[in-house]
This record gives structure tokens, sequence and C-alpha cells, in this order.
């Protein structure tokens, strides 16, 4: 009995969750197609950075009147651009991409007798697009200045090593995957908040809105123990929460191809390995998530009441994985029993090609496991004293 | 058949200092016997609601008994239940699903298969003439329309006692006629046991072979229309249950009212 009554209402409420078309749509829109969405966004600013890079340009003022300087820019094989005359303005407005040098008149001659002329570098701090390329810039004017005082040196009988005493190289560690990772670190909040969004609306209308309607006390006047009612509803909550999760892990997979900067390609390595990993980690969040909001719901007469007690566990969900970026101690191991916590903390190293053994998938699966089962309990208590209050 | 006996039940509201006893039921007995209708007549407030409720399981009485067909309904719910098909005062519709869906639900919850609960819904479309709305969606459905689903869908699993809380609430003439119509038939072609609650007086004239006045969270009276007028000495039955279901008090306060409307 307590097997046949659970499944039917599972099938009830899962149909009735399928029929209510125009929220799976919102939810689908905003949360499923938002990851993949802000991915090609990044990947657009990155690849027209790239491109501003690999394009070697540059944009300057009274270049003309510097030739050596000229000459030293065009040796780098820079092609050179005079800035339009109200390049303030558009620095300003960003409608210009690239910062300005800004040669003085008598920069030649101020070379020539030894005097230091000076060069400006202008661009402006809320411009993004200009702003990447003001390092550059820098460091080509260095480049200029490192030349022209090796030479000088050189004339005076100085040998160019009494300047450079010490050689700097640099080597960086992180390999490809983790460079990606700080690009890509906000998509565990992606697909955490899109499971969460999911579950949200049927938890609440199997809860909160059956009491609303007036169809809960009927409900319970049939003879099914009441933790098969429970236990149904939250099966179908918890398949339309993983539904999403499954969705979102491999939007991200055509995401990837739509991916302009060849680059950030190379780097976000997601594959299928790395959405098995996901769903291995959301599906069990999946149900946890859909009992809590159930155990939060059932407690509220109307849906809206319903709605505003769930902000605290969206808040939590939202708010949790941030620990690990305010915290400076790092990932702790308890981190990986709390909820949603866990879920973004290992989702973050299969983005950044961690290896993840089997131990750590296991404990926020018991960590979700335990959540759930305290809601669900709770919520077989609740449910006769919900239909008549 | 359902008997209750001297039923009680009390509400706690607020807490400490503030706490307030209210004695929703405090003794109440009645029986309903199998191809009867039994009146419940009382005024709002008087404790019908809640007697329901406790007969249907839906909370634990702090006193008496309730026996469904000699099934004990606090020993045994679930088995009590199955015998009983119950319209509640709640009876809210799932507005996504057709009125057969809705129907078809409940009768899987009392173990049906899917077949069997369809063809019941066929069967009461055809009892109740609903026939034309079974594949429509609920949502949208007049009150009538939604009260003719949500007995068929009480009635799935052709349960021999019929509890009925308030059932004409909200409906139009023509609704409550054919509402009538239908139970009378359930009584006279299928010998049920139905209890019907209600405050209004002439449902139970028309349709009652047993009437129960409930007043105060107690029963006050019971026998047939003919023997409560007759007991009361009032040959208009609304004039009885005023006498039986409200102290001389109240029926003071009340007649001052509608005095003072009038002048």
């Amino acid at each position: 009995m307590m097997a046949r009554s659970a499944w039917a209402v599972f099938c009830k409420e899962l149909v009735d969750a399928l029929r209510d078309r125009r929220t799976l749509l919102t939810v689908f829109l905003s949360s499923v197609a938002m990851g993949p969405l802000v991915l090609v966004l990044i990947s657009t600013l990155v690849s027209d950075i790239e491109k501003r890079a690999d394009a070697r340009e540059l944009t300057a003022v009274g270049l003309d009147q510097a030739p050596t300087l000229r000459n030293y820019l065009l040796r780098q094989t820079y092609t050179l651009q005079v800035a339009p005359p109200d390049y303030e303005k558009q620095l300003r407005d960003s409608k210009l991409a690239d910062p300005v040098l800004v040669v003085p008149a008598d920069f030649e001659n101020d070379l020539a007798r030894g005097e230091v002329p000076v060069v400006e570098i202008i661009s402006s701090s809320a411009n993004q697009r200009a702003q990447s390329g003001v390092g550059r810039l820098g460091r080509l004017i260095a480049g200029f200045n490192r030349e022209q005082g090796t030479l000088r040196l050189a004339v005076r009988g100085v040998a160019p090593s009494a300047m450079e005493v010490v050689e700097v190289d640099e080597r960086d560690l992180a390999n490809p995957a983790s460079r990606a990772a700080q690009l890509t670190a906000m998509l565990p909040f992606f697909v955490l908040m899109a499971v969460l969004y999911g579950a949200l609306n049927a938890a609440l209308d199997t809860t909160a809105g059956e009491r609303e309607r007036g169809s809960l006390e009927p409900l319970l006047m049939n003879p099914a123990p009441r933790l098969a009612l429970v236990i149904g509803k939250w099966g179908a909550v918890s398949v339309v929460g993983m539904l999403i999760a499954v969705l979102s892990s491999f939007s991200f997979l055509p995401g990837q191809w739509l991916l302009k900067s060849e680059t950030l390609a190379a780097m976000f390595q997601y594959g299928l390995t790395e959405a098995t990993a996901f769903l291995a980690l959301l599906l069990p969040l999946a149900g946890a998530l859909s009992a809590l909001l159930m155990a939060i719901a059932i407690r509220c007469k109307s849906f809206k009441e319903a709605q505003a007690n769930a902000t605290v566990v969206v808040l939590g969900v939202s708010l949790l994985p941030m620990m690990t970026l305010l915290n400076q101690d790092g990932e702790k191991p308890w981190h990986l029993w709390v909820p949603a916590l866990a879920q973004s903390t290992l989702m973050a190293r299969v983005l950044k090609g961690e290896p993840i053994n089997p131990w750590d998938l296991a404990v926020p699966a018991i960590g979700s496991a335990l959540l759930a089962v305290v809601c669900l309990a709770y919520l077989a208590r609740q449910f006769a004293k919900a239909a008549v209050r | 058949m359902i008997e209750v006996e001297q039923l009680a039940k009390r509400f706690v509201h607020g807490r400490g200092k503030k706490a307030r006893e209210v004695r929703a039921v405090d003794g109440v007995n009645w029986r309903a016997e199998d191809g009867r209708i039994t009146g419940l007549l009382g005024p709002n407030g008087a404790g019908k609601t809640t007697t329901l409720r406790m007969v249907a399981a839906l909370i634990a009485p702090d006193a008496g008994r309730v026996r469904v067909d000699g099934i004990e309904v606090a020993a045994e719910p679930m088995k009590a239940l199955a015998r009983m098909g119950v319209l509640s005062d709640a009876r809210g519709l799932y507005p996504r699903l057709t009125a057969r869906e809705n129907i078809v639900y409940y009768g899987r919850l009392h173990g049906l298969s899917d077949v069997q609960a369809s063809a019941r819904a066929d069967h009461l479309a055809h009892v109740l003439e609903m026939v034309p709305l079974l594949d429509r969606r609920t949502d949208g459905f007049s009150q009538g329309e939604k009260m003719k689903t949500a007995l068929a869908r009480a009635l799935v699993h052709n349960p021999p006692n019929i509890i009925l809380d308030e059932p004409t609430n909200g409906l139009d003439v023509l609704a409550t006629r054919a509402l009538r119509d239908s139970l009378r038939r359930l009584r006279d072609d299928e010998g049920k046991c139905i209890v019907f609650s209600t405050h209004i007086m002439q449902e139970v004239e028309r349709l009652c072979d047993h009437v129960v006045v409930i007043s105060h969270g107690r029963t006050v009276a019971e026998g047939t229309v003919a023997e409560l007028s007759a007991r009361t000495g009032q040959s208009d039955f609304e004039e009885a249950f005023v006498d039986l279901a409200f102290t001389p008090t109240e029926r003071h306060d009340a007649g001052e009212l509608a005095g003072e409307q009038t002048t």
C-alpha cells in the first residue's frame, strides 16, 4: 500500500508540475540558459582583448615629431594609428578601445639633448577595453627606454650587464585549466541556482499551494500513509530539480562550442567527464534542497508566504559558496559536509581539473541524504496539522 | 453505519497567560444508519466541521469514540477511511488536471488500478450528470462543476458511507437540486449511509430522514423533522430549530437586533 500510494502521488505530482509550462519555461530561460550565455559573453570580451593584443596596433598623438620612438615602434612590428582629435571624449565614452600615447612636440630635441621628455599614456579606468591595453603600452615604452639607455651606456663603454645585474624569468605554475577556473569561477553558482529554482516552484506548489487551494485536507482523507504522500511528493519535486540539474550541467557542452576565444576554449575544459562529475554532485543536492523547501513551505498558509520564507534558502545557497572566497584559511574538511557549500567547492575543483576521489563525492551525498531524511520526517509529522490549521 | 459516542475536542488558542481554551465539541452523540440520509443541523460554529474531521481521522478526539461499520477510527484509521467517502469543507481540485485525472488520482490512493478508477469516473459522471466535464481541466470550472467533481472524487472507491460537510455552500438553486437528486439516488439505489452537515433548515426538511441538532458542541436533539417539530410544539421547522439550537438569551439578543433593524 505504501509503495503504491507513493507511486500514485509521484505520478500525479510530476504530471502536475510538468503541465506548469510557463513556470518551467521561466526557470529554463533564467537558470539553465543563463550559465552558457554568461560564458559566451565572457568569451566575447576575452576574444576582443586577445584580438587587440594580436593586432599590435598603437594609437598615438604627435608621433610624427618623434622619429626615434616611431622607428622603435615600427621595429616592434606595431601598426601606428593617429588618434582622433576628440580621443579624450571617446575614451571617456568607451568608444575608443585603445589607450592613447601622447608624444610632446619637442620630444626628439629633448631626447637628443639628453633631457627627459615626458610622454603620456591616456586611458580611463572606467573603460575596460582601453584599460586592458595600458600595461602593454607601458611595457612597450619601457622597452624603448631600456634600448636608449643601453645605447647611451654602450657609447660610454659600459657593458650592458652592468645595468642588468639580475635577469628575471617568470614561470607560471598554474596549468591551463586552473587559469581558466578564474574566469569560470561563477559557473558553479549558476548551476546551483538553476537546481534551486528548478525545485522551488514544485516544492511550494505541493505543500503551501496544496494548503492554499484547500486540497490538502481531502488528500489526507484517503487511506494512504502520510509518509507515502510525503515521499511521493518529494520524489516528484526532486525529479524536477534533477531534470534542471541535468539540463544545466549539459548546457555547458554546447555553450563551449560557442566560445569565441580560442585560448578560453582551450582553457575551459568541460567535457562529458566534468558534466558527469557535476551531476554526481548535483543530483543528491537536488533531493536535499527539495525536501528542505517543502519542509519550510508546509508551515505556510499561502504560496506567497512560502515564497517569502523560501528566500532564506535561496540566500543560504547563494551565500554559502562565498565562504570559500572570504575565508583565507582555504578549504576545511567540514566544508564538504555542508550542502551547497560542498557542491560549489567540488565543482570549482572539477573546473580546475583537480582530481576528486570517491570519498569526496560520497561526503556531500551523505550530507544531502541526512538533510533530506530530517526534512521528510518533519514533513510527515506536520502534514496532518497543516491540513486543518 | 457510523456511530459517534461522547465525542469531545478542545483547542487552545494563544500561549502563556493569553491562552484561551475553546471547547469546539463537548459531548456529541449520533448514529447514522445505512440507507438513510442523516442531517447534522447546527448554527455556524456549533462544532459540525470539527466532528466530521474527527470522524474522518483528520484530528484525534480528546474523548469519545467513532466507529465506522464497526471499525474504531482511532485504532484503524486507514481501514475506516477506506469505507468512507468524505466531501470536506475544503474541496480544492488540481486546476492543471482534468476532472477525470482528479478523480482517478484519489481512486489510485484507494488502491484501485488506473482502469478501474477511470471506469468509476465514467460511472459517477453519469450519476452526477457531469459527463461533458470529465475530460476538461478543472481550471475555470463553476462552483457547481467543482462540487460535482469533488463529490465524484470522494465517491471513487464506492464507499458504503458518505460524509458531506456543508455541500450546498456556494451552489445555486439548480445545482443544489441536482445534488439532492444525486444523494437520494445514492440512498435508494445503493443503500448508502449518508451524513450531511448544514445550517440550512430547508435542506434538512427536503432531504433528511433523520436529523441531529448540534449546538455549542453538544447534541441537543435527534429525530425526524416531524418528531422534532412535535417535540417543540412548533408547526414550522425553522421555529423548532431555533427553539432547540439557541439559548433563550441568544434568541432574545438576536430578536432585539432584528427588531432594531426593522424599525
